[in-house]
């Protein structure tokens, strides 16, 4: 299968003056998964429909290999795409939903046959190419609009919350049975999901968008260890997110004064900055009782209470209360011999962590 | 279903139930049974058992030649308010424009307006329009007051499909039109149906409009009964809604083959 490179370029949408995707330019290379990551509302599925071609662009262009799409209609741009709730042709038997594309292409009912036979292979159905989509469990129907939008050997795949209705357990192993498939088939993909674990495990770039526009983008690892905004920050994962100004310079560092028990060591600021926001992973955080802690009052580093205590199995959450009332959180893995929590609520604690923790986030 | 259908509440329900059918049945059955009275007046209870009404009705060239003008003018208003209806339900429920709502009430308007005030106006337009065919006017006056039956239950039954097996069906590569014919229309055909259906009843005993745009060439079924009601009322009146009423009944009975009534009238 062909890989093609999608580009968007300063793509936007209104409707009715209210602004549902901003100014979008973006270039997924091919063969990519690229998750649109961001909150309902947030214009992600607009820019997925308009990829497709379901919605007309107010300004801007889809270019597919360089081929400018605008005014391509949807059934001439072979986009294969899935639906959340499947959208399967319920008077079709699986087979006759497959078949739906090729015969849109005119091929031949022998070679259709075939294809739909391959097709049906390739995600494990085999078996229920007579059944009628309403016989058929949750994830079986997905597989067969899989197969449907794969069939027609598309120039890239578009899914549209493809697994969210499906229950946790089958959504993980769809998750990463769809990755393997799509590495594959090397077929270029763009899916819409409002959940970061999702765009986490699947994607090769994940782009976070707010308010229409793009917030951030970059590989997993990149839109977590280093959110470039608050929000994004906020979105995935969760931080402990801490603002003051800068107290005194030390090469290409700076201390931070949050509070006055806390302060921050940072190793990296920019030069101009005199007032920032840093955000700390609560997993980056180690806890420890009083008195076992080296020394209290450096920097990366507070005494606190207890405030909650959650045991979640293999990790525990810890909420601490700052002297001044600052809240931190504190994931920490738990040990398998482990009994229970750590530390209970009440009592008195050390939270400490490396300088490279800390996270300076630069629009917020 | 059994526990909750049982004792004294079940019987209270299949008393009521039973009398609300036959207060809603008992016309119609009295119809029936005049028709085969064997006497020349309408008489009730029914003297005798005779067919004669029937052969006499079967015979009369007024009567056929009113039913078939009015079959083929039912089939012609089914096929006009579908190919009217069917269209503008479509852009009600998927058309996002202005004015929406104005348009989806004036198209139902005819459901509410009397359709004997319907009828004159229609007369009274089409008349400036020189209209002068009997049988056309009747064709466009039936098709605008059964058309608002077919949009609202194509409506109705648009409405519970999901958009998106359109789009998919469009990225899959089909046209709007290959869409509509081949995922959507599947999808509504209980509410073409019903909505067929209804329009073929309600132009078939249409008399309000039918009256004013009739003419004495070209008169349809209750014209005729109306007049043969006025002229002589024998049982060959009841003998000719009789017939009617089977016609109705055969129709409903297809209907119900054919998609199942029920799922027909309530999508």
């Amino acid at each position: 299968m062909r890989s093609s490179e999608v580009r968007l370029d300063r793509l936007s949408k209104e409707y009715n003056r209210t602004v549902a995707v901003d100014d979008v330019s973006l270039t997924i290379e091919p063969g990519h998964m690229v998750a649109l990551l961001g909150p309902s509302g947030c214009g992600k599925t607009t820019c997925l429909r308009m990829i497709a071609g379901l919605i007309r662009p107010t300004s801007g262009d889809v270019f597919v290999n360089d081929r400018r799409m605008t005014g391509v209609p949807v059934h001439r741009r072979n986009v294969g795409m899935l639906f959340q709730n499947y959208a399967l042709f319920p008077h079709l038997t699986v087979e006759e939903n497959i078949a739906f594309g090729l015969e849109m292409r005119g091929i031949s009912k022998a070679d259709a046959a075939r294809k739909v036979g391959e097709a049906l292979n390739l995600v494990q159905l085999s078996s229920f190419g007579k059944r009628y989509p309403a016989q058929l469990s949750g994830g079986q129907q997905q597989r067969v609009a899989l197969g449907r939008a794969l069939v027609i050997e598309p120039a890239m795949l578009l899914l549209d919350e493809p697994l969210g209705a499906l229950d946790k357990g089958l959504r993980e192993s769809m998750q990463v049975e769809l990755r393997a498939l799509q590495r594959r088939l090397g077929l270029t993909t763009i899916m819409v999901t409002h959940d970061q674990d999702e765009a986490l495990t699947m994607a090769d770039k994940i782009v976070v968008m707010r308010d229409g526009k793009l917030e951030q983008v970059g590989s997993a690892t990149e839109i977590y260890q280093r959110p470039a905004s608050k929000f994004v920050a906020q979105f995935i994962g969760a931080s402990n997110l801490f603002h003051g100004p800068v107290e005194q310079r030390n090469g290409s560092g700076a201390v931070i004064r949050v509070s006055p028990e806390l302060s921050l060591q940072v190793d990296q600021i920019p030069q101009s900055a005199s007032d920032v926001m840093v955000s700390i992973r609560p997993e980056a955080i180690v806890v420890e009782r009083v008195g076992q802690s080296p020394a209290a009052q450096r920097a990366n580093s507070v005494t606190a209470r207890v405030d909650q205590a959650i045991y979640r199995g293999f990790v525990s959450h810890y909420y601490l209360k700052t002297q001044s009332g600052g809240q931190i959180i504190v994931f920490e893995q738990n040990q398998s011999q482990q009994a229970g929590l750590r530390y209970a609520v009440g009592e008195e604690v050390v939270a400490r962590w490396e300088s490279p923790s800390n996270h300076v986030i630069a629009r917020h | 279903m059994d526990e909750r259908f049982s004792g004294f509440g079940a019987f209270i329900l299949y008393t009521i139930t039973a009398g609300m059918m036959l207060f809603i049945l008992a016309p119609l059955l009295l119809v029936m049974a005049v028709s085969v009275s064997d006497s020349y007046f309408v008489t009730f209870p029914p003297q005798g058992f005779t067919l004669k009404w029937y052969a006499k009705v079967l015979q009369d060239r007024d009567f056929l030649e009113a039913m078939r003008l009015s079959i083929l003018l039912a089939l012609g208003t089914t096929a006009g308010s579908l190919l009217f209806g069917v269209p503008a339900a479509f852009a009600l429920v998927r058309g996002r424009f202005f004015g929406l709502a104005a348009i989806k009430g004036f198209l139902l308007s005819p459901l509410i307006f009397p359709a004997l005030v319907t009828g004159l106006a229609l007369l009274q337009v089409l008349t400036k329009l020189g209209s002068q065919d009997a049988r056309l006017n009747l064709l466009i006056g039936h098709v605008v007051v059964t058309s608002p039956y077919v949009i609202r239950t194509v409506v109705t039954s648009l409405q519970l499909v999901d958009e998106n097996l359109e789009d998919a069906a469009r990225t899959l590569g089909a046209n709007r039109l290959t869409t509509f014919w081949r995922v959507t229309l599947p999808q509504i055909a209980s509410g073409v149906a019903a909505g067929g259906l209804f329009a073929f009843m309600v132009s078939f005993d249409n008399y309000p409009v039918t009256m004013w745009l009739a003419n004495s060439e070209y008169s349809p079924v209750p014209l005729v009964l109306m007049r043969q009601l006025v002229n002589v009322f024998d049982p060959s009146v009841p003998a000719m809604s009789t017939i009617i009423i089977l016609m109705a009944m055969v129709g409903v009975l297809l209907l119900e083959k054919l998609v199942g009534l029920r799922r027909a009238l309530a999508a």
